[in-house]
């Protein structure tokens, strides 16, 4: 729809710019309404993510938020990719909230920073996908999609 | 195909690639040999909008209104042209009638038709401010004027001055200053921080509700973006549970509620 994104995510700036994000989130940058950066870190001492921040990237279709972001870990000199079982050493998350199906428009960016942040903390795993390596290698297709098999949903 | 439906199709064309003013003469032409054909005028109504004709637009309308009194595309015209006009009761009244046979006819314009809906609201509602505010810094000067005047002739009829000349000349100015004051905090309590109760905003668009609609769950929508959220996916957006369009409920308070902020709040409209 016309004019859909664009509006709700100027509402979206305007609110993260005067009540700002919940602890762990930082907005780096918002320059305009297709492509914005995050921050995130955790807030428990998980061992696996202790003293590292992480680079979000949010792209937005015309379609927002009836269509899900599409939103990637971006890797940089101080930006790792998080090591968990449900992100791609590219970047490519796969949780069901980001997916055709799970997405609902009530959702936002900061509701989706936070579900990222907590699935981080609520891992002990320390290991990536399976088939990682040949997906990273392989895939061309863009992350909403892809049809990820959520073969474990307790992660 | 006859002669008119080929003008028409040429019209079209025409129109697609941006070229309004060939567009609104092949329409023309449809017309005269097809002039009970509310369509045609619809189509004229929409080039002649692009080309800004207002009166020609609403002529249009009007002519399409008598063949097709229900005609969703008329009466969406007839608020643009109306509101370019600055005639706001009449852009509103058909905004508003052209929401009404929307959510009737199911049409996927109603994205569109909601947004003229506010924008009727929310430009009525500058008008009036504009006008309340040129009326409040008149009657000031009015009465800083006539505050003027009276020291002018109290002061006259003390003749030479001197101690009591001063002191009158203070009284006034204490007033003048009083009065002032008065219109001054008036102002500033005009402009007073704006805020949008949270119970008038959807929550797909956080956008001002126009038409809410309540699901299952006890929560409120605007009804385009519900729509628009269940042609993608048929679920509440809060619990996932199965939604179908038809078990949306009008949620009649609320919308008397928002309208009755916006009538009062008129800049809540673009919030």
């Amino acid at each position: 729809m016309a004019g859909f994104a664009t509006k709700r995510l100027g509402k979206e700036l305007s609110k993260i710019n005067s009540n700002s994000l919940p602890p762990g989130i930082e907005l780096v940058s918002a320059d305009n309404f297709e492509e914005w950066f995050l921050d995130i870190r955790v807030l428990d001492s998980n061992p696996l993510y202790l003293n590292q921040i992480y680079r979000l990237k949010f792209r937005f279709s015309a379609q927002y938020p009836i269509e899900p972001p599409e939103v990637t870990f971006v890797k940089l000199a101080d930006r790792p990719i998080p090591i968990h079982p449900h992100i791609y050493s590219n970047g490519i998350i796969c949780l069901d909230l980001l997916g055709q199906q799970g997405w609902s428009p009530v959702q936002n960016v900061e509701s989706v920073c936070m579900s990222l942040q907590s699935m981080l903390t609520g891992n002990s795993r320390n290991e990536r996908p399976s088939g990682d390596e040949e997906f990273v290698r392989a895939n061309r297709l863009r992350p909403k999609d892809i049809d990820f098999y959520y073969d474990d949903n307790n992660v | 195909m006859s002669k008119s439906q080929q003008l028409r199709e040429e019209g079209n064309r025409h129109f697609q690639k941006g070229e309004y003013v060939r567009a609104e003469a092949l329409y023309s032409q449809a017309l005269i040999l097809d002039p009970s054909n509310p369509t045609l005028y619809t189509n004229r109504a929409m080039s002649r909008l692009r080309l800004s004709l207002w009166d020609s637009v609403i002529a249009d309308c009007e002519s399409c209104l008598r063949l097709s009194p229900d005609n969703l595309k008329a009466h969406y015209y007839l608020s643009q042209a109306h509101l370019a006009l600055h005639a706001y009761t009449d852009a509103l009244a058909h905004a508003l009638k052209a929401h009404k046979l929307c959510v009737q006819a199911q049409d996927k314009s109603l994205t569109n038709v909601t947004a003229q809906v506010l924008r009727c609201k929310k430009e009525k509602w500058d008008y009036e401010e504009k006008r309340r505010k040129r009326e409040t810094s008149d009657l000031e000067e009015e009465v800083l004027t006539l505050l003027k005047k009276e020291k002018d002739a109290a002061l006259d009829g003390e003749d030479g001055g001197g101690s009591r000349g001063e002191e009158l000349t203070r009284e006034w100015e204490d007033k003048l200053r009083r009065v002032k004051e008065v219109f001054e905090k008036a102002r500033e309590k005009e402009e007073k921080r704006r805020e949008v109760p949270e119970w008038a905003v959807d929550d797909i668009t956080f956008g001002f509700m126009v038409d809410p609609v309540i699901t299952k769950t006890g929560k409120s929508y605007e009804r385009a973006a519900i729509l628009e959220h269940l042609r993608r996916s048929q679920t509440d957006p809060l619990t996932r549970e199965p939604l179908q369009p038809h078990e949306l409920r009008p949620n009649l308070d609320l919308k008397q509620a928002c309208a009755d902020f916006l009538e009062e709040n008129g800049w809540a409209a673009d919030w």
